[in-house]
C-alpha cells in the first residue's frame, strides 16, 4: 500500500511561563493510503498535539524543533501557513474535534457552511452546490436531509451534529481525515450509529483516517494499524491485531490490560504504578522508566529508538 | 436475605423550565441491600445525577419517598440530616472541582471528622487521616499537599478518603473514574473495592459506562428518561437483558477485541426530550418491538420469577 502521511522524527515544544515543555520528541509514524490509523495514549501524551502539527494548526506558543511531516512527497513544515491554508487543509487533509458544538457556527444554517467549505475547496458552480450538500448530508446517514439543511446547529444534537462534521469534510473530498476524538462527548449508543457510518464510508470510499483517541475499544472497531504514544513519544507502531495478540512495549501491554471488556474481572485488571509525567520537566533516558517493571540502568540514561521486529511492528523498548 | 438500607418510591424531580418541567427523574422505585454494591448506568441526561442528589437530599423531590434505614427521610430538613451525612458520603466525578483548591490535604479529609465532632484533639484527627489515606494508598507526605500538586488519580483517591474517614454506611459515587485515564482508574476501582470488602460498606454507583459498573456491582440496575427500565442481579442482567433498551445499550458498547466487533445497530434514533417524553412507555418510539398499547400505557417495574425487575409489556 501506498504511504500517504509519513511523520519523521518530529519535535514540538511549548514555551511555557514554567519553562519549555517537550510535547512531541521524535514522533515517528506512517499512515498508509486506505486505512484507518489509531494514534492512542492518555491525556497530556501528544496525540493531538501530533493532529494539529499536521494541519499547522499549533498554538502561537509552540515550537517545532525538528523532523519532517510528508505528505505526498512534500514536507507540510516546509509549507507557508498561507500555502497550507490555500492547498493542503480541508482540501487534502480535513479535521474533525471531540466537540461538535463548537466546531460549528452558531449563526449559520448547516446548508450554508457546508457550502462555504466546498466553494473554498472546490470549482463548483454556485447551482451544484446545494446537490452537494445534500450528497454529503445524505452519505453520512442524516434523515431528512433536505429539511435537515436548512437548520441551525442548535437544533440538532451532538451526534447529528459530529455527522454534519463529516459531512462537510467529505463535500470537499479529501485524501486524509484526522479525526480527534470525534466520539469522546458521544453516549454510546450514539457513538455506534457513528463508527457504523465511519465504517460504511471506509468501504465506499476507501477514506484514510488518522483517528485520535484514548479509547481501546473504539479502536478495535475502526482501526487497521496503530500507533501508542507515552509522553511525547511513540512507544509502539503496530496492527491493530497486535495490539491485542501481541503487545511488546510494557506501556503497551499494560495499557491494554487496563480496559475494561465485557469479561474482565476486577482480579484481570491491571494496574500502573506511578502517574503520567510531566513534560516540563519529563524523565531521562526512555520516559516510561519510572513505572516500568522491567526497567533495567540503561533505561535511564538512553531514549531507545523505534526498531522494527517485524513487519508493520515497530517497538521502542531496550528490552524487546 | 438483606435489610433494606436506602429505598426509594416513585420519586419524581421536576425542573422547571419556559418549555414546560423537565422530568429529570420520573418516578424511580429501587431499593440498596445493606453490604451490596448497586450500580446505576444510563446515558447522559437520563436523569442519574438528579437521582443521586435527590436521594441526597441535596436536591428536593418533586414527588415520591426516600427511606433510609426503613426511616422516611423525604421531609428532612437540613438540620435533621445532618447526622445522616455522616452514614451517607459521596464522591464526585471530576475530582479537580471536587477538592477546595486552598486547603490542604489535610485540612480536606479532616474537616468532615470535625463536622460531625468524630475525633477529640489534634491528635486523634491526625491518627485517623493517615489511617485513610494510607488505605487509600498515599503517603503521610501528602497531607501537607495542595490539590494543584496532585495528578487526578491521587486528587480522586483524596476524594474517595473524604468520604470514607466518617466510616459512613453507604457511599454514593458519581462516575468516579470518568474524568481518569484507563492506567489510573484501575487503582481507585482496587482500592474501592478493597475498602467495601473490610468495612462492609455498601456502595451506590452511577456511570454511563456499562464495562465500569459490570466490574463494581452486584445489582444493576438501568436508566432510560427518568424512569428504571430494568433491575436486579447482575449476573441475570448481563447474561439475558430483557428490556428492549437494555438490549440495545449493551449491544452498542465497543469491546475492546479484534474478533468481536459491533454488527448490528439495535438502538436507532436519539433520546426525546425529557420536557415532551412519550406517552405510555417513553422508549416506544425507538424500540424495535413495539406495539399499539405501548403507545397508551405505561409499562410498570414488574419482579420476575429469576429475580429482576423490568418496565416493559412483552414480559
Amino acid at each position: 500500500m501506498e504511504e500517504l502521511l509519513k511523520i519523521e522524527q518530529l519535535q514540538v515544544a511549548f514555551s511555557t511561563e514554567e519553562g519549555p515543555v517537550e510535547a512531541l520528541d521524535g514522533v515517528e509514524l506512517t499512515i498508509l493510503q486506505g486505512t484507518f490509523h489509531g494514534l492512542i495514549g492518555e491525556t497530556g501524551c501528544g496525540k493531538s498535539v501530533t493532529g494539529q502539527a499536521i494541519l499547522g494548526l499549533l498554538d502561537n506558543n509552540a515550537l517545532i524543533k525538528g523532523g519532517r511531516i510528508l505528505y505526498r512527497d512534500q514536507d507540510l513544515l516546509r509549507l507557508s501557513p498561507r500555502k497550507i491554508e490555500r492547498t493542503i487543509r480541508g482540501k487534502e487533509i480535513a479535521m474533525i474535534f471531540q466537540d461538535p458544538g463548537s466546531s460549528l457556527n452558531p449563526l449559520f444554517t448547516i446548508k450554508n457552511q457546508i457550502e462555504e467549505a466546498i466553494r473554498l475547496h472546490r470549482k463548483a458552480p454556485a447551482e451544484k452546490r446545494e446537490e452537494m450538500v445534500l450528497q454529503a448530508l445524505k452519505q453520512v446517514k442524516l434523515p431528512d436531509a433536505e429539511n435537515l439543511m436548512y437548520r441551525y446547529p442548535h437544533q440538532l444534537s451532538g451526534g447529528m451534529k459530529q455527522r454534519v462534521m463529516i459531512a462537510m469534510m467529505l463535500a470537499c473530498n479529501p485524501k486524509l481525515l484526522i479525526a480527534d476524538e470525534p466520539t469522546t462527548a458521544l453516549d454510546v449508543s450514539i457513538q455506534a450509529q457513528f463508527i457504523k457510518v465511519l465504517k460504511e464510508l471506509k468501504e465506499k470510499l476507501s477514506l484514510t483516517v488518522l483517528y485520535i483517541t484514548h479509547d481501546l475499544a473504539v479502536i478495535s472497531e475502526l482501526c487497521d494499524y496503530v500507533s501508542v504514544m507515552y509522553a511525547g513519544r511513540i512507544a509502539e507502531n503496530l496492527s491493530m491485531r497486535d495490539l491485542f495478540k501481541d503487545p511488546r512495549h510494557p506501556y503497551t501491554i499494560k495499557l491494554v490490560n487496563s480496559v475494561l471488556g465485557a469479561t474482565t474481572t476486577l482480579d484481570q485488571l491491571e494496574e500502573i504504578p506511578g502517574s503520567v509525567p510531566r513534560l516540563i520537566n519529563p524523565p531521562g533516558g526512555c520516559r516510561f522508566h519510572p513505572r516500568c517493571e522491567e526497567a533495567i540502568p540503561v533505561c535511564s540514561q538512553e531514549a531507545p529508538p523505534l526498531r522494527e521486529i517485524k513487519a508493520n511492528h515497530s517497538v521502542a523498548c531496550h528490552r524487546r | 436475605m438483606n435489610s433494606t438500607l436506602v429505598e426509594v418510591r416513585n420519586l419524581k424531580k421536576h425542573f422547571p423550565s419556559p418549555a414546560g418541567p423537565v422530568k429529570a427523574v420520573d418516578g424511580v422505585n429501587l431499593k440498596i441491600e445493606k453490604g451490596t454494591s448497586f450500580g446505576l448506568v444510563g446515558e447522559s441526561g437520563c436523569g442519574k445525577s438528579t437521582l443521586i442528589r435527590v436521594m441526597l437530599k441535596l436536591l428536593e423531590p418533586t414527588d415520591g419517598k426516600v427511606f433510609f434505614r426503613g426511616k422516611d427521610i423525604t421531609g428532612y430538613g437540613f438540620r435533621q440530616m445532618r447526622p445522616l451525612r455522616k452514614e451517607m458520603a459521596m464522591v464526585f466525578q471530576d475530582p479537580h472541582l471536587a477538592l477546595n483548591p486552598r486547603m490542604t490535604v489535610f485540612d480536606i479529609i479532616s474537616r468532615p471528622l470535625k463536622i460531625h465532632g468524630l475525633a477529640r484533639g489534634k491528635g486523634e484527627l491526625m491518627v485517623q487521616v493517615v489511617e485513610t489515606l494510607k488505605a487509600m494508598g498515599l503517603q503521610t507526605e501528602h497531607m501537607i499537599r495542595f490539590p494543584h500538586e496532585l495528578s487526578g488519580g491521587q486528587k480522586q483517591r483524596i476524594g474517595v478518603a473524604r468520604a470514607l474517614v466518617v466510616e459512613p454506611e453507604i457511599i454514593f459515587l458519581d462516575e468516579p473514574t470518568s474524568a481518569l485515564d484507563v492506567s489510573v482508574q484501575t487503582k481507585i476501582l482496587k482500592l474501592l473495592d478493597k475498602a467495601r470488602r473490610e468495612r462492609d460498606l455498601t456502595f451506590f454507583f452511577i456511570s454511563h459506562d456499562i464495562n465500569l459498573i459490570r466490574v463494581v456491582a452486584d445489582t444493576m440496575g438501568v436508566m432510560y428518561l427518568g424512569k428504571i427500565v430494568e433491575t436486579g442481579p447482575k449476573e441475570i442482567l448481563l447474561e439475558d437483558p430483557h428490556h428492549p433498551y437494555t438490549r440495545g445499550l449493551f449491544a452498542a458498547v465497543p469491546e475492546p477485541d479484534p474478533d468481536k466487533i459491533i454488527t448490528e445497530i439495535k438502538l436507532t434514533g436519539e433520546v426525546p426530550s425529557p420536557v415532551n417524553p412519550p406517552d405510555g412507555c417513553n422508549f416506544n418510539p425507538r424500540c424495535p418491538y413495539v406495539q399499539s398499547r405501548c403507545r397508551e400505557i405505561e409499562p410498570e417495574l414488574k419482579e420476575l420469577a429469576d429475580g429482576r425487575s423490568v418496565a416493559c409489556h412483552l414480559y
